[in-house]
């Protein structure tokens, strides 16, 4: 009698068991989503639509930056700016291409995910006291060329190349970042308006109001950050505005004319400038880069958009001759 | 964008088997026959193709439109979004990503309004949609497509391989016979926008097949060239089969007279939206929670995350 109770009772608090179990299982799993997959940490910047913010993945630990997309009521939906980045770094995967982990979806909110890196050039330059190896100089300046090398192939232009968008890690990557967005990574906003400081990084025929964008113009970009890598930081070009700008470009490459790049007088915005001869060798511009060096560079600081180097054109260039094949073979 | 192929979302998420189909439609399926389904996809492939005429976007647009349709509904059954609200979304969204520019709120609901009164009142009594509808819809079917948005089209491999095969058969007659090649050609590519082709194929190969039927169709002779592809034949013919299979049911397909049977078949939400709805009504379980508890507060994205689709 007493056995089979006991039994009894047994199966019961069993069932009991099995139940309370399945009870939280259930309540586990539904509350699993729910469940923050990111940790947000500390703010890093402000964009153009949005904030960006550190984050903590739960489950891996891994650090991510979180760059979150307001979707306002207006006209536009999803805005095309964050449309563009998201499918091109959909599409683009390459180790010099900073890596879109995830996108997340809530209302009204998008998060587009990216891979972590420890600080952008800027800030590296900040850090620098006006000292920088080299080596270091070529290792960047030939991932920077290799990022853009491989979104110019898949026909995918950069546009707004400047130090703030390029990421650095501590191994030494440099990542290229901000694909027509927010400048997640920026330095306080507040110091410059975004406009001048994409000015500095603007070719010439742009700030003639040239429409008809190529590759060329991440190539002067690119070329503007060569001189800053290899002068530790100073910026080449730091114009005040538009006409400052081409001023000091023309200072350094002479003033062009039809000869030097036929059609540059019918460009929108053109205005003529005083015929300046080029007094500044570069050897005084960019004291520290030897003569190969010296060489690249001209090649990309070109007023004439055609005549410009393609990247591919200035990965095989002398320079780079004796780069670490570590730096050269990583694909 | 004309990135490679290879290396795309399309190819390594996107190309899926007959079977996935089976499988994903299944719930669907239970209600309607494998022709009846096919004879709405044809039904909204059709409205997605007028109405991006009406807005005059270039076919590349509809056609990005027509596959980000189709890849909603492999995924979700047709009870969960109203595929009427579905198809200007997928407009909407393929306009932006190809570049083509964001097109007017209140052009696209007006036009959808004209389309539904003026071409499709046999189907429908009127457009109830409004643009607030249309943007919500458009963030679930980003979020569907795991934001894969560039689609690959047999357009741009059809007209290489029309230039290829004139260089090589240097077409004697004149210039037309080759643009009439190409034409054909095209609009069977277009026709081929209708079946599931575009979700199981990859692009050449549906050039392939298009301007073999084209070739066909315009009683020319090309043999020498197709024998030198290095392509899969067979995967070649089956999307010539499914082409076939899809003139032989669009043949008998009188939609005046079968859709407004059909959309009353179709499975749909257990509400029916109204004009005056502020919310898309959805019913399916595969959206995410906050499709069910976004009045429930859970509006802050950072605070309460998460990811539908893990890394």
């Amino acid at each position: 009698m007493l056995k089979r109770i006991s039994s009894v009772s047994f199966l019961s608090l069993f069932c009991f068991v099995c139940y309370c179990f399945n009870f939280i299982l259930t309540l586990y799993c539904s509350l699993l989503p729910l469940m923050q997959k990111y940790e947000k940490l500390e703010k890093i910047g402000e964009g153009t639509y949005g904030t960006v913010f550190k984050g903590k993945n739960r489950e891996t630990q891994e650090i991510v930056a979180l760059k979150r997309v307001r979707l306002d009521d207006d006209d536009e939906g999803v805005p095309s700016s964050a449309l563009r980045e998201i499918c091109l770094l959909k599409e683009l995967r390459h180790r010099n291409i900073v890596r879109l982990c995830d996108v997340l979806h809530s209302e009204k909110k998008l998060t587009l995910v990216f891979e972590h890196c420890d600080q952008d050039l800027k800030k590296y330059f900040d850090s620098l006291n006006g000292e920088i190896d080299p080596d270091v100089v070529k290792s960047f300046f030939y991932q920077l060329l290799r990022g853009l090398e491989f979104c110019h192939k898949n026909n995918v232009l950069h546009r707004d190349l400047k130090p703030q968008n390029l990421l650095i890690n501590k191994n030494g990557e440099l990542k290229l970042a901000d694909f027509g967005l927010a400048r997640a990574f920026g330095i306080p906003v507040r110091c410059y308006s975004a406009e001048v400081v994409t000015l500095w990084y603007r070719p010439p025929d742009v700030l003639f109001g040239a429409k008809l964008y190529t590759t060329s113009i991440d190539m002067w970009s690119a070329g503007c950050i060569f001189a800053e890598l290899a002068n530790a930081g100073r910026p080449l070009f730091p114009g005040s505005d538009v006409e400052d700008q081409l001023k000091r470009i023309f200072k350094l490459l002479g003033t062009p004319t039809e000869e030097t790049w036929p059609g540059v007088a019918t460009l929108p915005d053109y205005k003529p400038f005083p015929m300046y001869h080029p007094t500044t060798s570069f050897s005084s511009v960019v004291p520290k880069l030897n003569s190969k060096g010296r060489d690249l560079l001209q090649k990309l600081l070109v007023c004439n958009p055609s005549h410009r180097l393609s990247a591919e054109e200035a990965m095989s260039h002398a320079f780079f001759n004796d780069l670490s094949p570590a730096i050269k073979n990583l694909a | 964008m004309a990135g490679n192929f290879w290396q795309s979302s399309h190819f390594h998420e996107w190309l899926l088997e007959r079977q996935d189909l089976i499988r994903e439609r299944h719930a669907d399926l239970q209600i309607l026959s494998e022709e009846e389904y096919q004879k709405l996809m044809i039904f909204f492939a059709n409205f997605i193709q007028i109405l991006g005429e009406q807005l005059k976007v270039k076919q590349q647009v509809i056609s990005t439109a027509i596959v980000y349709f189709k890849r909603f509904y492999v995924r979700n059954s047709l009870k969960c979004i109203d595929p009427l609200l579905m198809a200007p979304t997928c407009i909407f969204l393929a306009s932006k990503v190809e570049e083509f520019g964001v097109i007017s709120n209140s052009r696209l609901i007006s036009i959808c309004q004209t389309v539904v009164k003026n071409k499709f009142g046999f189907a429908f009594p009127e457009f109830p949609y409004r643009i607030n509808h249309i943007l919500e819809c458009e963030f679930y079917l980003l979020e569907l497509m795991d934001c894969c948005l560039i689609i690959y089209h047999p357009y741009r491999p059809l007209i290489s391989y029309t230039a290829d095969i004139k260089e090589m058969k240097d077409l004697k007659d004149n210039k037309d016979s080759k643009d009439d090649l190409l034409n054909t050609a095209w609009s069977v590519v277009n026709d081929a926008y209708r079946t599931d082709i575009p979700l199981l194929y990859p692009p050449h190969m549906i050039a392939i097949a298009c301007l073999h039927m084209g070739c066909v169709i315009s009683g020319r002779d090309f043999k020498q060239w197709f024998a030198e592809l290095n392509v899969d034949l067979d995967k070649v013919l089956e999307i010539t089969r499914h082409i076939l299979n899809l003139y032989e049911l669009w043949k008998n397909f009188d939609d005046k007279k079968e859709v407004p049977a059909l959309l009353a078949k179709m499975p749909k939400p257990k509400i029916q939206p109204s004009s005056e709805c502020q919310n898309i009504i959805v019913d399916n379980l595969e959206l995410p929670y906050w499709a069910y508890y976004s009045d429930m507060g859970l509006r802050d994205f950072t605070e309460s995350n998460y990811s539908s689709y893990g890394t």
